[in-house]
């Protein structure tokens, strides 16, 4: 066996070898991609199922917007929410409640040889929506009649006000090739079977997903050659990615947002893209240790929210007083019923009768929702209700109000919530008519005033009118004692000064949008 | 020789069996129905039935045991519930950049902890002795995770000389190389400290024997003797260390791998479990497991094959 040796000269030549490999290491990787036209994205986790039928949702919508075509997108003006045609119409209209005319623009071809888009690529997949998994996006669609190659008419079977910002703006509404869905087996996972857009779509799974120019696109050019997203799954890495100018953009983490407020990094700029997520306390009214209504209201005047805004959240989100967010018709400016008074809660306590309560309080187990809790926790300690706090991965959290997932729901008491939609206060308010009590209507109240609004706010077209509806439904919600409101948690991005981002109001960004300005 | 090995390899395969067992008995407590399970709320009958039966979920649970475990035994460890694809070929795209972050883990932490121990058992009680042994402990008590981070901040945030996430560029080595430097430093310091510690001990033992004596009786140097007679000796239970802390450096590497979203066998289990996303769980940790096993297994023969006194026991 051949002997190992330390020589002096060996010595040398491995310090040399060290040294050099040290110095290879001083390459600046994280210098930015200046004068390219190189985007450079974070995707929190793996493209799983980009068909819309089908798909889980968030970043899956991204993908689509890029390599689908939509018949509308989103507008913003200041703090408010709008719809305008995209480029692939030349016309969209409404030419009365329940009829939407539509002539797709000349010459978009889709990809893999399968011939030009085509008013019935439009009617194929809205009728298709309606039997899928987002099929209640499509509930208010009758059919879609097919006039020409590239014209038609969308035809409602009711008057649904939201159609055009919570359908044909978001991801369900996306059109697919009829052709090529059909040679795919009429679904499809993780490849578009064809696209009509202006990138192309791979995916790395666990690695990244890059968008590259489609060189059949005929429509406008984007404003980046190519989209690479980096698979990071977790925030504060992503936040660091980016300081370590790896990345272009990325979402921020309130803590950061605070941080970022006193001190922006170099060359960068905050963009808030929407605050359509809505945080509450939801309480089980069915629950024995929860039926007593005063027992409800004590709660409610219990709970301090500012101090849960400044503690949890630094100071970075909006104070909800209700299910409608900041922006959008129906938004309530204060509580009705309540508001934090630890008197009046101990008065409701003390007429209530109830002594000595113990609740258990489920939240999902990330720093946020944990603080929120333990100031909730010391807020109803100060009434005698002494809460234990129970910490739940994502997976068991979002099922635990279900019926059809176990027997958990029975034991709900008290919870954190946070859902976030569309914007339109329908898309919000769709979650607590009787039909959903078991399913996402956790609180498990029921309303026949409330499920009436409901349907009167989507029938409903004039915006006076449709304010009032949706406040008196929140109302309503507010009455039952069963929620706590919390906030409206933005999501913000950061990115560098000389992009201009583009994003819908629920945070999905939009790439083909982005520009260098 | 071939007695032990066979005996090894036949205990590796029980446990792997036993393994396969409790995963199965685990996925079978989880309260609720597998398919809404592993589905969602929002899963459809239609997808909760095709899943049911692409699981054998309707088949005795006896039966739907003898079908994973027949099924894993070929190298078929089912389908993932999202995209479909089977779970063998998505561990298989994985399980490199993992095996790349452990093997230059430990492979910097032996070059620096080996000859770092040696050196302080050949100086015992010097000034180098106690700067090796503050140091040994102080990277040892430091957690990988605190590690990662303050690595990029340091690396890859303050100096840009590193970069921060990510595996880099698919067939560019050199790209590649440069996105293992930080992970690998941050999984490997604490194996520094822990092989140095374990070396100096195992020397300093050693080097009080009868044979080292009367090699220097001898005349030979004192680098003859570390290196050509008492390392041999010493650094057979480091072997047996560097074995059973494998799955240590799996557990790091799934922090390594978060961190520095390196798309690893530890990440992609991470994310499974969030997602609910069992067989590729159940195929991971049965990968993980059987990789554990097999380095145990390498280290048991290295040292069998080194010092034949071993190939008795068992």
């Amino acid at each position: 066996m051949k002997k190992f040796e330390l020589s002096r000269r060996g010595f040398l030549a491995s310090g040399v070898a060290v040294g050099t490999l040290g110095l290879a290491g001083a390459y600046p990787f994280g210098a930015r991609a200046q004068g390219t036209e190189l985007l450079r994205l974070r995707l929190d986790g793996d493209n799983q199922i980009l068909d819309p039928g089908y798909m889980i949702g968030g970043t899956e919508v991204e993908a689509q917007k890029q390599c689908l075509p939509f018949l509308a997108q989103y507008t913003r003006d200041g703090d408010t929410f709008g719809w305008e045609p995209t480029y692939y119409v030349t016309k969209l209209e409404q030419r009365d409640p329940t009829h939407i005319d539509f002539e797709l623009t000349e010459g978009l071809i889709w990809s893999n040889g399968y011939g030009p888009l085509m008013a019935s690529d439009v009617k194929y997949s809205y009728e298709r929506m309606k039997g899928t998994d987002w099929g209640g996006y499509f509930e208010a669609l009758d059919h879609v009649e097919v006039t020409g190659d590239r014209t038609g008419t969308i035809v409602l079977n009711k008057p649904f006000a939201p159609f055009f910002m919570v359908t044909l703006c978001h991801g369900p509404g996306a059109i697919l090739c009829e052709k090529a869905t059909e040679d795919a087996g009429g679904k499809f996972t993780t490849k578009f079977p064809a696209i009509c857009g202006p990138y192309t779509y791979e995916q790395i799974p666990g690695q990244r997903t890059t968008f590259a120019l489609n060189p059949e696109w005929t429509g406008p050019k984007p404003g980046f050659d190519t989209v690479t997203l980096q698979v990071i799954t977790e925030v504060k890495a992503a936040e660091l990615a980016y300081e370590a100018g790896e990345l272009d953009c990325t979402e921020l983490g309130a803590d950061t947002m605070a941080r970022y407020a006193a001190a922006m990094p170099p060359n960068s700029s905050l963009t808030t893209a929407g605050e359509l997520q809505y945080m509450w306390m939801g309480m089980n009214t069915e629950h024995p240790k929860l039926q007593n209504k005063q027992v409800r209201q004590a709660i409610q005047h219990a709970v301090d929210v500012e101090s849960i805004l400044a503690g949890a959240y630094s100071g970075t989100t909006t104070k909800s007083n209700g299910i409608v967010c900041p922006g959008l018709i129906g938004h309530r400016d204060a509580t009705k019923s309540y508001s934090y008074d630890p008197e009046k809660a101990r008065e409701l306590m003390d007429a209530s009768g109830v002594t000595g309560l113990t609740l258990t309080l489920r939240t999902l187990n990330n720093q946020e929702r944990m603080l929120t809790s333990q100031i909730i926790q010391a807020n109803l300690a100060v009434i005698g209700i002494t809460v234990e706090i129970q910490p739940l991965d994502s997976g068991p959290f979002w099922e635990m109000g279900s019926e059809s997932a176990g027997d958990t729901w029975q034991d709900l008491q008290l919870w954190t919530m946070r859902f976030a939609g569309t914007p339109d206060p329908y898309e919000a308010a769709q979650w607590f008519v009787s039909s959903q009590v078991g399913i996402w209507n956790w609180e498990r109240w029921t309303d026949p005033e409330y499920d009436r609004l409901f349907d009167a706010g989507l029938a409903e077209s004039d915006p006076e009118k449709r304010n009032e509806i949706y406040l008196k439904m929140q109302d309503i919600m507010e009455e039952t004692g069963a929620y706590v409101w919390i906030n409206h948690e933005p999501e913000a991005y950061v990115h560098g000064a000389d992009i201009q981002i583009s994003s819908a109001p629920s945070g999905e960004l939009d790439y083909r949008r982005f520009q260098r300005i | 020789m071939i007695a032990y090995l066979t005996k090894r390899l036949g205990l590796s395969v029980a446990v792997v069996f036993l393994v396969v067992l409790m995963l199965f008995s685990l996925l079978q407590m989880i309260p609720g129905d597998p398919a809404t399970v592993a589905l969602g709320p929002r899963a459809t009958p239609e997808a909760i039935a095709r899943y049911a039966e692409k699981m054998h979920l309707d088949e005795p649970v006896w039966r739907q045991f003898a079908i994973y475990a027949g099924n894993a035994a070929t190298g078929d460890l089912g389908i993932d519930v999202f995209t479909e694809r089977p779970v063998t070929a998505i561990i298989l795209e994985r399980i490199g950049f993992t095996l790349a972050l452990i093997f230059a883990a430990m492979g910097w932490a032996m070059l620096l902890g080996i000859p770092l121990g040696c050196l302080a058992a050949v100086k015992p009680n010097t000034w180098v002795d106690r700067i090796t042994g503050v140091l040994s402990v102080g990277t040892i008590a430091v957690p990988s995770f605190l590690v990662s981070i303050w690595a990029i901040l340091i690396f890859a945030v303050n100096l840009r000389w590193l970069p921060a996430i990510g595996a880099g560029e698919p067939g560019n080595l050199t790209d590649q190389f440069t996105h293992l430097i930080l992970p690998a430093f941050a999984v490997g310091l604490s194996w520094v400290g822990y092989l140095a510690r374990m070396v100096r001990a195992s020397m300093l033992e050693v080097m009080g024997e009868t044979y080292i004596r009367s090699a220097r009786a001898f005349g030979l140097t004192q680098r003859r003797i570390v290196f050509g007679y008492a390392l041999r000796v010493a650094i057979l239970p480091t072997i047996t260390l560097i074995g059973m802390g494998f799955g240590g450096l799996i557990s790091a590497a799934v922090f390594a791998e978060i961190i520095f979203a390196r798309p690893g066998l530890g990440k992609l289990i991470f994310d499974s479990v969030m997602a609910r996303n069992f067989p590729i769980v159940q195929g991971g940790v049965l990968v993980a497991t059987t990789l554990y096993l097999g380095v145990v297994l390498f280290s048991d023969l290295l040292i069998a094959w080194i010092d034949p006194r071993v190939r008795d026991s068992l």
